[in-house]
């Protein structure tokens, strides 16, 4: 591993204090966590996600951590499955809780939740990132009040992309992060495709949701898809 | 969401400025109000019962720490001294006076000073003062000016305002520019931060972390004593929006303001609501440690080598990270980053 600072044209990127990237967007090392980590750590040693956004990716990323590895960042988040589902949510939860005590967030996307109660014992742990036009829930800061409600030490990851595909004027961005400020704890940072696929943070995007990313100074922002060159 | 285009002109007074926080931005603080209201109880109540007592001029009872930040719980720590004018012999009978009277009220049971003797003792002012820099300047003499600017309250006596503001005198009476933070309080300040963090280590050196103060030592290095520290640093650094003539009034009002409320001045004048909400909600939680008796008995029965086992020390240092890097945006991330990055490094 050759942990490194980001490299980066972008002011907006390049002055912000944490930093990091989801292993999400490496689909070609995809469960070799060691290699995953090693990439990530190359385009920023500061902070990281490490993405088990597909079940079967969970048990390998749990033995990976297990074995105690040597990390240099500052911040470690791990983004909980939320396709290729078969463990029921009390199975899931119960493996999200084996994760180590020095993980910062577990991200959940809220749209996976049925029994919201179920996830109260991972705690300040748990965070739920808004979700993209495509999901049925968890969109907008009304559809997201329920699920605090239910979970009152959960926190808010603020995927900034999805807020735009819910509303390219940035309006209902700023309702959620106005309305949960007290819960953010990290923010998801990219540009989305006509797919609503994550691909890197173009300079248009840079430009709209620089007046929102004010608001997310002392956060880490996770980028997910490669930093723009 | 932040006010932007807001006057930059900063905060004249900056008390009151957590609740203004808390309302703009709709977080509850439920444990800092209830520690203030708790404060303003007990500073009441022990003002009155000194009020009827006899002390003699020259003299102040004095308590520290949480008492002056406004953060006291029924299970603080009660750090107090009869802080004397000039000097005095070690039989002088109106110290010895003092001293009963503080013993009276203060500092019973659990709620005795730290047992290094730098309060639950009488001083004078002119050590403070006299002795800035050099070796005469120990570690003690160093803390209780510190703490005297910074985080001080009196109970009783006449001499606490004459002693504050001669001990910001010393620092702002000569060499002083126009629109610079002023570098001698400034490096002093920063002295004292790097102390407590270096004696920090110093007090474990021979226990290698058995020692039964580890965890709660650490635990207020992570929250209250960074609150100390940054809650100096922002009112001297925003010394630069003021003439040298200005100076003075303008840290008097800043530095006998609550720290938490320095901050969220410093937070709103930044146009760094958001991240100050943040810091404040962190800050609460720790307050709400500090108000649960069984949090701070589990606390105190944690090692250096148990800590990691336990939830509570977990929460404790995601606290002081939240904490962290909200007041370290507003120092690197805001309009004060002009300032910090002239003067905060060198």
């Amino acid at each position: 591993m050759v942990p490194a600072l980001l490299t980066t044209r972008s002011p907006l990127l390049g002055r912000h204090a944490t930093i990091g990237c989801s292993t999400g967007y490496m689909h070609d090392d995809r469960e070799n966590w060691p290699r995953l980590i090693a990439t990530a750590a190359a385009v920023s040693s500061l902070a990281v996600e490490l993405s088990a956004v597909s079940e079967p990716e969970l048990p390998g990323l749990l033995d990976y951590l297990q074995s105690a590895p040597q990390l240099p960042f500052r911040y470690v988040s791990v983004h909980a499955p939320s396709k290729a589902r078969e463990l029921d949510e009390k199975q899931l939860v119960a493996t999200l809780e084996r994760l180590p005590r020095w993980i910062d967030a577990i991200v959940v996307h809220p749209d996976t939740i049925g029994d919201p109660g179920l996830y109260r014992p991972l705690g300040r742990l748990l965070v739920l990132e808004n979700m993209d036009s495509r999901k049925p829930g968890g969109r907008t800061a009304d559809e997201l009040d329920a699920f605090f409600a239910a979970l009152p030490d959960a926190g808010l990851c603020f995927d900034i992309a999805h807020a735009k595909s819910v509303d390219q004027t940035m309006v209902e961005g700023e309702a959620i992060l106005r309305r949960f400020a007290d819960r953010l704890r990290h923010v998801h940072l990219s540009s989305l495709d006509e797919d609503c696929h994550h691909v890197s943070l173009s300079s248009q995007d840079e430009e709209l949701f620089a007046p929102l990313l004010e608001n997310c100074r002392d956060v880490p922002w996770i980028l997910e898809a490669p930093p723009p060159q | 969401m932040d006010s932007r285009g807001a006057s930059a002109a900063v905060i004249e007074d900056p008390r009151g400025q957590c609740e203004q926080l808390a309302e703009r931005t709709g977080i509850a603080l439920p444990h800092i109000t209830a520690a203030r209201e708790h404060t303003r109880e007990r500073v009441a109540e022990l003002r009155d019962a000194l009020d009827h007592e006899t002390l003699a001029g020259g003299m102040s009872i004095c308590v520290f720490g949480s008492w002056a930040r406004d953060e006291l719980t029924p299970h603080s720590d009660d750090d107090w001294a009869v802080l004397a004018a000039q000097p005095f012999a070690a039989e002088d009978q109106d110290v010895a006076t003092a001293m009963d009277l503080a013993e009276e009220h203060l500092g019973a049971g659990d709620r005795a000073p730290g047992s290094q003797s730098v309060f639950g003792v009488p001083f004078d002012l002119p050590g403070l003062v006299d002795n800035v820099g050099l070796n005469a300047d120990t570690n003690t003499n160093l803390t209780r000016r510190m703490l005297l600017l910074l985080e001080s309250r009196e109970l009783a006596g006449t001499v606490h305002d004459e002693a504050w503001r001669a001990v910001l005198e010393r620092y702002l009476n000569y060499g002083v520019k126009d629109f610079r933070p002023p570098r001698f309080l400034l490096n002093d300040l920063t002295r004292y931060w790097r102390t407590i963090c270096v004696d920090f280590e110093g007090k474990h050196s021979d226990t290698r972390g058995d020692d039964p103060k580890w965890v709660s030592r650490n635990a207020k290095l992570r929250t209250s004593r960074k609150l100390l520290f940054a809650g100096g640093l922002v009112p001297i650094l925003l010394c630069h929006l003021h003439d040298r003539d200005a100076m003075p009034e303008f840290l008097a009002t800043w530095l006998k303001a609550p720290p938490l409320d320095r901050l969220a001045a410093a937070f709103l004048w930044a146009e760094a609501e958001s991240e100050g909400a943040r810091a404040l909600s962190a800050y609460d939680r720790w307050l709400a440690i500090q108000f649960n008796a069984a949090a701070r008995t589990e606390l105190k029965a944690l090692r250096h080598d148990t800590r990691r086992e336990s939830p509570l020390f977990e929460e404790i240092m995601e606290i002081g990270r939240q904490f962290e890097r909200a007041v370290l945006a507003l120092l690197f991330n805001t309009r004060l980053a002009a300032l910090s990055q002239q003067y905060v490094v060198f």
